[in-house]
This record gives C-alpha cells, structure tokens and sequence, in this order.
C-alpha cells in the first residue's frame, strides 16, 4: 500500500514538476477533461432543468375549466388564457378580472395589474420595444406597469403577460375550457402522477441521451491521452533509474490521476463560470434560467468520482500497447499484427440480439432497448479500428505522394486516426437512428386534421364587437392587408327535438364558394351534410326548429347539399331572406378567410384585425404534432449542437495533439524540402479516410439500429434518406472544418528548427 | 581522389543565437564542389547548427550563405526548401527514414517531391538501395531494418536524386564501430563517384580521415581548418 501511494505521488509529482513539457501536457489533459466534465455536468443537469420547468408551468396554470361551486368572492377572479403568435413567437396571455379585494396573485407577479394594464415578461418587453412590437401592439391595448420575474416563467426568453380587463364576463367561467377561461382562486395545479410517453417518443429520447454521452465519453478518453509519447519517454528514465514495469504503470497512474482531477476541478470552474450565460443562450423557444441548471449531488458526485476513475482505466489500457524498457518506449507492432475482429463485433451483435428479443417481447422493454441501443452504438466506436485497418491494408501505397504518405501512416497507426473519427462515427450512428425515429414519430405524432385548405386558410369567429354585422365583417377582413378573400356567415345555435344544430346564414357567393352551392337564390335554405352523415341526417325539409325563443319550419324546398369542404359547420344554411326575422336570438358570426402565403406577416395582419373584432382567429393546418414531440424536437435540436460542437473541439485536439507527436519527422521532411502543400494533403487524407469509413459504417450500424427500434415499436421500417444525408454532410463538414483549423497548426510545425535537437 | 576547385558554397560572419545561447559567433566557412568536409567539435559547440545554416534549413541571425553564386539567407521559404530538395541531400543521426513507408518508398521520396512518377522513383531508388547493399530490406519498413541498414537506406536517399551537395549530421553517431566505417565508406565512395561534396558534422575524430578537410568548431566559433591529405 506504501508503494502503491509513493508510487502515484511519484506520478503526481511529475506530472506537475517535470518542466515545461509536463506541465503544457497536464494543462492540456486537463483543459481537455474539463470541457467534458462540463458537459457532463450540463448533461446531468437536464433533468433538473426539465423539472424545474414543469415546476414553473404547473405553478402558474390553473384550472381553466367551468367550476359551478366557485362563485364569485373577495378572493377570486376571472381569467383567460389568450395565447397568441406573432412572427411566428408564441406569446402566453391570460387576462384577469377580480370578483373581489384579495384575487390570487400568479407566480412572479408582486401586484395584479389594474384593467387596462398589463404586467409582462422581459422577453416580452423588449420585443413591445422593437420593431417588431408594432404587429403586437393592436392586440395588446394595455399599458405596461410591471414585470413578471423568475417564478411566473418557463425561462428568461419566454414571451408571456397578465393584462387586467374589465369586459370579461362571468361567461367565461361558465363556457370554461371551450373559451380557455374560468373564475379561479388559486394558481397551481397539482399535476397527474406521471405523463408517459409513448414508446417510440422515449426510445427517441433514449437515443439522444446515448448519441449525447457516447461522444462525450469518447472526447474525455481522447482527452486523457494528450502528450502520452512524452509521458511513455519519461516513463523509460525512470525505469533506466531502477523502476519496474509495474511501478511505471502506477506512476501513470499518478500523473493522469492529477490531470484528471484537474480537469474536474476545470470542467467544475467552466461549468460554473457558464452559469450567468445561460440566460442568453436561447434554442427555439427553450430558454433556461441559470439557477435551474443544477447537476444533482449524486450525478456530480458521480462525475467528480468517474472521470479521474476513467482517466487511470484508459492509461493502463493505452499503455498496454507499449513496453516501456530502460532504454527506450516500444510500441507493439499494431501494424503487423491484425485487430481481432471477434471481440469487436461481440458489442453490436449483442445490442443488436438485445434489440430483437425486444421485439420479439409483448411490450417495450426500456432498459433492454437502451443496453441494446449503446452496445450497438459502442460498437461502431470498437469497430471502426479494425475496419480502418483492414481497409487500409488493401490500399496499398500508389497514387500521389501525399496519398501515399497518408495511407502507409494509416497501415502503420490507424489507431490514433480511428480514435479520432469515433466521435464522429458514434454521433453519426446516433443521428441516423434518431432521423429514422423522428421520421417515424412523426408520422405518429401528427394527427391529421382532415381540413380542407385549399380555399381558405384561415378563419375567426365569435361575437363581434357591438354593432357590427356580417357585412362589416366581411368588408373589415376584406381591407386587411394579405386577405384575398373573406366570407362571412351568422350564426345561430337551434335545437330539432334534442339535437343541436347550427344555422348558418349567408349569402349566395358565400353559399357558392364555402358549399359548393350550385344554384342558389336569396331566400333558398338548403341542408348541409358531410358525404358519410347523407343517409342519417337527424333533420329533414318540414322538419321544426327552435332558434331561441323563436321556432322555425323548415322549407319544403331546402334542398340537401353534400359539403364539398370541411370549413362549414354541418347543419342548416340559409340565405338572409330565407331566414324568419322574427328569430332575435343571440348569434354569432364565422369569417373564413383566404390569405396569401406571399404578403409578409398576413398572418399577423389577420389577427390584429380579428382582435380588433373580437373574433378569436385559427389558423387551419393540414396537420397537428403532439405537444411531447415538439419538446423532443425541441431538445434533439440542442443536443445535436452540442455534440456537434464537442465532436468538432475533440477531433480539433486529437489531429493538433497526432501532428505534434511527429513534430520532428514533419520537420525532417521539410529540411529534404517537402512541400507544405504535399503534408497539408497528407494530413488532409489521414483524416478523410478513416472519416469516410466511419460515415459508412455509422450508416451500416445507424439504419440497422434504426430498423430494429422501429420493429421494436411495431412500425414499418421507412429509411429518411434526405435526412441521413444531411447528417452525413453534417459529420463531413465537421470533419474537414477542423481538418482545415488544425493545418495552422501543421504550418507552425512545418520548419527545419524542429529538427534541432540539443 | 579528385581535388576540389573553385567554392560551391559558403558562408561568411554567421552569427546565430537560441536565447541567450550564442550557438554561432562571425562563423565563416566554405565548401569546394566534390569536396568531403568534416566539421568537428565536441557537444554544444554548435556544427548542426553551422550545418543547417550552410543547409537553408536554419536562417543566421546575421552574416552571408552563398550557393553556387546565389545568396540563401536572401532566398524566400519556397526557393530554400527547393534548394533542398533538388541540390542538397542529408543524412540525418538517426536516419529520420518515415517510419510508415518501405524503404524503398524512403528512398524514392526526394524524386517523388519532385514530381517524379512512382514507379520510376522506385526503379531509381532500387538501383541505390544495390549500391549501399540494401536491396534486402526494400520491402521493410525502417523500424525492421538494422540501425546499420537504416543509414544505409537513408544514404541511399539522401544521394538518389543526384544532389551536388550532401550534409550528414553525425551519420555514424548511433551505430557501432564496424557499422559505422561501412557506413562511412560507402558515403564517401558513393559521394566521390558522383562528385557530391560532403558536409560530415561529427565529433569522432576517426571520421575525419574520410574527409579532405576538417573545420573545427568549438563554443560557436571556428577555431581552426586543416587540410587532412
């Protein structure tokens, strides 16, 4: 035990008083190990993150459905929710109206704000402030008097406000969810146990966990091993000293020990020092407050022990290749001798078996899938060696000069090139399988909404502003900016026994345009069916309907039209001189709008001038995606930067870190007078190939993973070749990016006074 | 043994520091074409350093390299590594062979940096490889070679593409004694039969008595030069 601890703080020693050289080495080591602790620790922090934003979001909902029992009180209000979109930003709203003295106050607000004020975010604020406020303001006839903090939002860059009004009436808390409102006396909501994902959503978001860590993993034992030739050096004078090979190895112990528990500390500092950055950094609509950014005592505690733990495995691993003798380091012939390919394809067929009894089982088997998922991934990482060494190896050494250089360097030390497309083969794997799943839960996430959009894109409807009509509607829309047409029905809610049932009415265009009412005249009422509703119609001509206190005989002559669209309502359409003027009852009115895609912020055009009406504006769609996979999305997005970015430093590092490890061959060369363009290329090819054998065999591995995950979750297998070659494209630009960073650095190395020894 | 003439190259008032370390102090020098000159000294006295200013490879602080009428402290990078390339060779202690390619690969590089086609760079550095007797480790690559066998191989590159001027830093420092005087022998023969002259940086005395002439260096200054024979 003795020795044991002489001989690491024999290692710690060197590592921090061999010179210059040693200390640039733990400094690098450490530099290197602290960007992956930092990640890690973001890693670990996620979860956190997530939760705290769900804290945020059930702290600050309510219950906005009709709650009869609540009536009105000194401690209650009214609120609804006016979500709306502007230039494509989501803005939360809720509008209030106390009963009484003591309404409850929502999170980060101090004081409610009185009506015809509003309190809002500071997202929000600076946007109101810009330019782009202006599309708002319309819809916004409030003047702002306070800021909602910290505790009212999901993150600093959410746009979101509470406005006081006075012309919410006890209506809404009687329609409740239908008009997202309700009389409220608290905010909060308890949330259901657990919201489960489906199967394939979590398979997804396992993968981006695997396609995340795997990377990380890769960078910090790349990491680890920066300046190893020198170390090797060192280890042979120690050994000339006296030192037995075991001792050697714990002295390497030592002194990756302190480099990695440097780079903990670093990653640690990095981590911390990002903090107050946090806030800035805004994906899409995901936008994180630095205090929600907490790794967790057991995941810190798990990195800070792991790393250095990591760091003393792969030392003793990578020096299993080298015979560190008094005289000298030799490193194993790896060239001669072949890769074993046995152990290599254990990984992927064991994830690979994994993945199949997974699907051959009655239910998604989580960890199962997961084992079966990072194997497989693994084994990319295992495999590429060999397959770099075995394809180099029928190369053979024609072609140019630089070719020929890069290959026989490859025949000789595949590994450290390998190692250096690992990253970038694993992440590759990872992003295919991702792309198949994300192209499959697509497809099940997005729901159809079997809504016609070819004459009207959109529509706003409601109890306009009083005294305007149909007519005023229709003409309003029609002046908006980006309207190229607009129809306008009233509409009245009738009963027929204990049915309901909409009557429309309008004019004959409209008729003609919404319906596809062929011949029609002022005073025609015709019945509106869906193709599949035509035999059961629960109304028929003659039939009596009761419109308010009114009724109504339908005509004889109501003729019965199949809807060639989905925008109407099914019922009763009738023209206004069709409809009886003695039926007074309340109505309302539908705008069905045709918006050219071409005139800039239409969209928001059409909504300023519905809010100026009091109509609610919807937007038809095609089709719908689920709330938890737009969140998935959401978080592939900022995964797939941060690994891009991890993947780009790592492989940035390990070809400055190969390049200078021949610092005195480069020098050499350039004394015989090598060109720098002939050692540019060469270094140029030294990374091409083994990245092209990677991108291959992250293809072969990442759509057979994909494969197998999808018949996992009992869906076909659909390959989304657009996609995996955007990934692929993406990994290559990674690659020759920092190829072509690091030739500054071959530039550098590239003089004849490296060759000066003494 | 032919006689050298006029002066191929030299060197006047060379000055070169490291740091606060004078390696170089108003050196002059001069080599005739043909001509085979030892440059002697002990450790640190500064003949690699003398030897790569005289090479291009290193710029002098201060003073004059002249190459068959051109100055080369003048020349740009690329015209120096040309230089190099086309009309120099070197020999370097420990070979400095590219440990990934063959040797025989090894010995055609100088002509493949010139462009030549590989298959005749091989065929000429085969020939070579006859001439130093190392036609057995063609296919070898230097690490499987002898140490020997590996100044050998890089002899035979440093004189395939026909330089006029050899430099050779301490060739024999790493081989034994019998090694060393085949080694030496098949340089000087080769070089004289090809009217190469040597630059042979060395602090072995017994390498002298391959030379025609001795420059001595000793704490960065050019203490004496003698004729040998």
């Amino acid at each position: 035990m003795t020795r044991w601890a002489r001989d690491l703080g024999l290692g710690l020693r060197l590592a921090c008083s061999g010179g210059r050289d040693a200390w640039i080495r733990t400094a690098l080591t450490a530099v290197g190990v602290g960007i992956g602790v930092m990640m890690l620790l973001a890693a670990a922090s996620l979860p956190a993150m997530q939760q705290a934003r769900r804290d945020r979001l059930n702290a600050r909902d309510a219950a906005f459905i009709a709650n009869d029992e609540l009536t009105p009180g000194p401690n209650t209000m009214l609120a609804k929710l006016v979500d709306m979109t502007v230039l494509g930003i989501a803005v939360r709203g809720v509008l209030i109206k106390p009963d009484g003295p003591n309404p409850p106050t929502p999170p980060g607000v101090s004081t409610l704000p009185p009506a015809g004020a509003m309190v809002v975010s500071p997202a929000l604020a600076e946007l109101l402030s810009s330019p782009a406020g202006e599309l708002l303001k319309p819809r916004l006839p409030y003047r702002t008097v306070g800021r909602i903090d910290a505790a009212g939002l999901t993150g600093p860059g959410e746009y979101a406000f509470y406005a006081g009004d006075s012309r919410l009436t006890d209506d809404v808390a009687a329609q409740g969810s239908a008009v997202g409102g309700a009389r409220i006396d608290h905010f909060g909501v308890h949330p259901p146990a657990s919201v489960l994902l489906a199967p394939i959503l979590l398979l997804l978001t396992l993968v981006i966990v695997v396609v995340l860590l795997v990377p990380i993993a890769i960078f910090v034992g790349a990491a680890i091993r920066f300046g190893d030739e020198r170390r090797d050096r060192r280890l042979a004078a120690i050994r000339l000293l006296g030192a037995d090979a075991a001792m050697t190895r714990r002295i390497a112990a030592g002194e990756a020990l302190l480099a990695a528990a440097l780079g903990v500390a670093v990653g640690g500092l990095l981590f911390i020092a990002g903090l107050p950055f946090v806030d800035r950094v805004g994906l899409a609509s995901l936008s994180f407050f630095p205090a929600d950014v907490r790794p967790g005592t057991l995941y810190s505690a798990l990195i800070a022990l792991g790393v250095p733990a990591a760091a003393v495995a792969v030392t003793q691993l990578a020096l299993r290749r080298v015979i560190i003798e008094p005289l000298g380091v030799v490193r194993r012939a790896v060239a001669t001798k072949r890769r074993r390919l046995w152990w290599r394809i254990l990984l992927p067929i064991a994830g690979a078996a994994m993945l199949l009894s997974a699907a051959n089982s009655t239910s998604a088997d989580g960890p199962l899938i997961a084992a079966g998922m990072i194997l497989t991934l693994v084994g990319v990482a295992t495999l590429l060696p060999w397959l770099v060494q075995a394809a180099v190896r029928g190369l053979g050494g024609g072609g140019r000069l630089p070719w020929q250089l890069a290959v026989r360097r490859l025949q000789a030390h595949s590994a450290s090139s390998s190692r250096v497309v690992n990253g970038v083969a694993v992440a590759a794997a990872g992003a295919i399988v991702l792309q198949m799943l994300l192209t499959a839960a697509t497809g099940l996430s997005t729901i159809s909404t079997g809504v016609d959009i070819t004459r009207t894109q959109a529509n706003a409807g409601g109890t306009p502003t009083a005294g305007l009509d149909a007519g005023a509607v229709q003409s309003r829309f029609a002046a908006t900016d980006g309207v190229r047409g607009a129809y306008v029905t009233t509409n009245y809610d009738g009963t027929i026994g204990d049915q309901t049932v909409t009557v429309q009415v309008a004019d004959c265009p409209t008729l003609r345009a919404m319906a596809g009412v062929e011949r029609c005249s002022d005073g025609d009422t015709f019945i509106v069916s869906r193709p599949r509703d035509t035999e059961t119609l629960p109304y028929r001509p003659g039939q009596r309907l009761t419109v308010g206190a009114a009724h109504w005989t339908l005509p004889a002559t109501t003729q019965i039209v199949v809807m060639n669209g989905d925008e109407l309502l099914p019922g009763i359409l009738t023209t206004p001189a069709g409809f009886p003027r003695s039926i007074t009852a309340q109505s309302s009115v539908m705008a069905y709008l045709s918006v050219d895609p071409n005139t800039p912020d239409a969209a928001d055009h059409v909504r300023n001038t519905a809010f100026a009406l009091g109509l609610e504006p919807r937007f038809l769609t095609t089709t719908a995606v689920s709330a938890s996979f737009q969140s998935i999305q959401r978080w592939l997005t900022v995964a797939a930067i941060v690994v891009l970015l991890l993947i780009g430093l790592s492989l940035l590092v390990s070809t400055v870190e190969q390049l200078s490890q021949q610092r005195k061959l480069l020098a050499a060369l350039v004394a015989v007078g090598a060109r720098r363009s002939t050692l540019s290329w060469s270094v140029f090819w030294q990374t091409a190939i083994p990245m092209a054998l990677g991108i291959a065999l992250a293809c072969f591995a990442g759509l057979g993973v994909g494969a197998l995950i999808l018949t996992v979750a009992g869906q076909p297998v659909r390959f989304g070749w657009a996609g995996v070659s955007a990934i692929l494209a993406g990994a290559a630009a990674v690659t020759l990016l920092t190829t072509a960073l690091s030739l500054p650095v071959l530039w550098r190395l590239l003089r004849p006074e490296g060759l000066r020894a003494e | 043994m032919t006689r050298p003439t006029a002066s191929l190259l030299f060197g006047t008032g060379l000055c070169k520091t490291y740091g606060s370390t004078r390696a170089l102090e108003d050196v002059s020098f001069h080599i005739r074409a043909g001509e085979i000159v030892a440059v002697m000294g002990p450790s640190g006295s500064g003949k690699s350093t003398l030897l790569q200013c005289a090479a291009g490879i290193l710029a002098p602080d201060s003073g004059r390299i002249v190459y068959d009428g051109r100055d080369v402290v003048a020349m740009s990078d690329a015209e120096r590594s040309a230089l190099r390339r086309r009309d120099f060779g070197f020999v370097f202690q420990f070979g400095q062979l590219v440990p990934e390619l063959t040797c025989l690969e090894n010995v055609a590089l100088p002509l493949r940096l010139e462009g030549v086609a590989r298959r005749p760079a091989e065929a000429r550095a085969a020939q070579w490889m006859e001439r130093l007797e190392v036609s057995d480790v063609a296919g070898k690559r230097p690490g499987e070679a002898s140490g020997g066998q590996g100044q050998r191989v890089a002899i035979a590159r440093g004189l395939v593409h026909h330089p006029r001027v050899v430099f050779a830093d301490e060739p024999t420092g790493a081989l034994d004694s019998l090694n060393g005087e085949r080694v030496l022998q098949l340089l000087v023969r080769a070089a004289v039969d090809e009217g190469v002259a040597v630059v042979l940086v060395t602090h072995e005395t017994r390498v002298a008595a391959y030379a025609h002439r001795e420059i001595v260096v000793r704490d960065g200054r050019v203490r004496d030069t003698e004729q040998v024979s």
